[in-house]
């Protein structure tokens, strides 16, 4: 199992568009993930994960930012930890801001759904270790 | 000496009697005007400490030497009452040889016999009751005193009769001149109704169960006049452990009520205003930091790009980034002069004008969106306000109203304000789009929240308006329904 390479779909979910432009531009450089899905907000995430049509091109990670409309990334956590038992395969959720309020990280830190709280720019080394984690599912820690 | 008053007793009984009177500290005396003879039992000697020859046994000595100066004119009355009907009875002070001056009281009576007019009396020690007397006068003009300047007075409830008695400091409280009898049910009327259950089981509990109570409640005087007042009580139990009566303290505490309820209410604001500043410095953190994040993030994709043409796209974020940084630097500014503006201090303005104001500045907006506006100021015309405050509250709502307008209904707002006593009230209502207040309702005026997807959502105004409103003293509340309406109500002063 361990030497098996799996495709690896990341979903990016947030309103900036900016930081939606240049995570995808970035990751396209560096050559993390093999396909990225982005979303503007948590609504409209959880309406995709839902959609049994797309439920053979489901993300493996989801990145999802705490501040935006609609739904935001604390709402997007409880409404993804009602689905998470009916979806066909493992999602490994992150939540991304840059906020530096020791509430919201010890909110995100404390919450069983989410891998890890990553703030705002998010570092090349830890994306990097992120993919490789998820090609290598033998040797991944499982997350979700 | 003779004991004759319709009783005759032997030689015998009468020496018997004597030697008990003697022994009793009384002092007998009997005494002729006109001869000037007097005599001195044994026992008036005795009841001053003299021995017989220690003083000399006449008037002028008694009236000089044992009568204290002050409580002669009282005594001489007494020598004159059989004569002309005065008192007979006197309390006097004699110096006594080894006690200084005692009180005594002194009986004087007066008998006809053959060799004339004859005088004679009783003397008495009374002083330990006089000093008691004295003392409790003394006591209970202090505690009076401790009553009235602590504006603290005393009352019992009787439990089998219910009979409620007041002490005088509990009538002045309740501003009753008359003193008139008040029964439980009456006392309790005087308490503010919201309180009168509380009062009343308190009661209760105390006559029941024997429970004590401390309570401070609002209570409502005879003359009308509306105070805090602390009720305290302790049933007193009998052998078997019923209560037969509660008794207890009734204290004015207005004054420090009033002031500790003063310093709750600001202590909550100052609270409230440390976490908003809070929020707002994670807030503007926030902000700063993704548009700082964004640029670096395109800074290293421009130099990681060889493409010229993802070179321009990214060029054009950059552009983008650069402005989203002056504005939230302008939002910061706005922050920082509407502190500066309440500096230069209220004056009076009418609503009307300021409605003016904000109407043709927003004349576009309000003709684009086809919006009916119907303003109601006759009630509360005026209002002493920072005028630039009032101008933005206003402007911050209409524009929220036109920016959250129904996609189905032409937008109708009413704008109505009122005065509840001296507080001048602003409603704010329109038929927009509604907000969940479930979802949102703590986060509402919080800087850059915004609940609706539209590209001009700033997340700004809410924030300001509501720190414009507290900064003058004020409050915001709001009632919203999604895809009815959305009503704010603020208490301006």
């Amino acid at each position: 199992m361990s030497s098996e390479i799996k495709y690896v779909t990341a979903g990016i979910v947030d309103d900036d568009k900016i930081f939606t432009y240049g995570f995808k531009k970035f990751t396209g450089i560096k050559g993390l993930f093999d396909e990225i899905l982005d979303f503007s907000n948590g609504l409209e995430a959880i309406n995709y994960l839902r959609d049994p049509r797309n439920s053979r091109h489901l993300p493996d990670v989801l990145f999802v930012d705490i501040n935006m409309p609609v739904m935001d990334g604390w709402e997007f956590n409880d409404a993804f930890g009602e689905i998470k038992s009916r979806l066909p395969k493992p999602i490994t959720i992150y939540n991304i801001s840059s906020s530096v309020d020791l509430r919201d990280i010890t909110r995100a830190k404390k919450n069983p759904l989410v891998a890890d709280y990553l703030l705002k720019p998010l570092s090349e080394a830890y994306l990097t270790e992120i993919f490789h984690t998820l090609q290598h599912p033998g040797a991944q820690l499982q997350y979700s | 000496m003779s004991f004759s008053d319709g009783h005759t007793f032997s030689g015998e009984s009468l020496s018997h009697l004597a030697h008990l009177i003697d022994n009793k500290d009384i002092g007998i005396w009997e005494y002729n005007p006109d001869t000037k003879q007097l005599k001195w039992s044994a026992g008036f000697y005795s009841v001053l400490g003299y021995t017989p020859d220690e003083i000399e046994c006449s008037y002028n000595y008694f009236f000089e030497h044992l009568l204290y100066y002050q409580d002669k004119q009282t005594f001489v009355k007494t020598t004159y009452s059989p004569r002309l009907g005065g008192p007979r009875t006197a309390h006097i002070r004699l110096l006594t040889k080894n006690n200084g001056y005692h009180w005594f009281e002194s009986t004087t009576h007066r008998r006809d016999t053959a060799e004339g007019m004859v005088l004679y009396g009783i003397l008495v020690n009374i002083n330990a009751i006089k000093i008691a007397q004295v003392k409790t006068a003394e006591s209970e003009l202090q505690a009076l005193e401790i009553g009235r300047i602590a504006k603290i007075g005393i009352w019992e409830i009787d439990s089998r009769s219910m009979d409620l008695k007041f002490s005088s400091e509990v009538y002045d409280i309740f501003e009753l001149n008359n003193h008139i009898k008040l029964s439980v049910p009456e006392a309790i009327e005087f308490f503010m109704p919201q309180y009168r259950p509380i009062v009343e089981e308190a009661v209760n509990q105390a006559l029941t169960l024997c429970k004590p109570y401390d309570i401070e409640v609002e209570f409502r005087t005879a003359k009308n006049n509306i105070i805090w007042v602390k009720c305290k009580a302790v049933p007193v139990l009998d052998e078997y452990g019923r209560c037969i009566t509660i008794r207890g303290t009734f204290q004015d505490i207005d004054n420090v009520k009033r002031r500790g309820l003063r310093l709750q209410s600001s202590i909550n604001l100052l609270d409230d205003k440390n976490k908003r500043l809070q929020n707002f410095a994670y807030i503007v953190s926030h902000n700063l930091r993704s548009h700082a994040g964004n640029l670096k993030f395109m800074v290293d994709l421009y130099q990681e790009t060889k493409l010229a043409e993802d070179r321009t796209e990214i060029f054009q974020h950059i552009k983008t980034i650069s402005e989203s940084l002056s504005s939230t630097m302008g939002y910061l500014d706005d922050i920082v002069k509407m502190q500066a503006e309440i500096s230069k201090g209220t004056k009076l303005v009418e609503f009307q004008k300021i409605f003016d104001n904000v109407e043709s500045a927003l004349h576009t907006n309000i003709v684009s969106a086809d919006a009916e506006i119907h303003t109601n100021f006759s009630q509360a015309p005026f209002i002493n306000y920072v005028p630039a405050y009032l101008e933005s509250i206003l402007q911050n709502f209409l524009t929220n109203a036109l920016k959250y307008k129904h996609p189905d209904r032409k937008p109708v707002i009413n704008i109505i304000t009122y005065k509840n006593g001296n507080e001048v009230y602003m409603t704010f209502e329109d038929n927009g789009l509604g907000i969940d207040l479930e979802r949102h309702g703590e986060q509402l005026f919080g800087m850059y929240k915004t609940f609706h997807q539209n590209a001009d959502s700033k997340g700004i105004g809410l924030f300001m308006t509501r720190n414009q409103i507290e900064a003058l003293g004020g409050n915001i509340s709001v009632e919203s329904t999604v895809n009815i309406g959305t009503k704010f109500t603020v208490k301006l002063v």
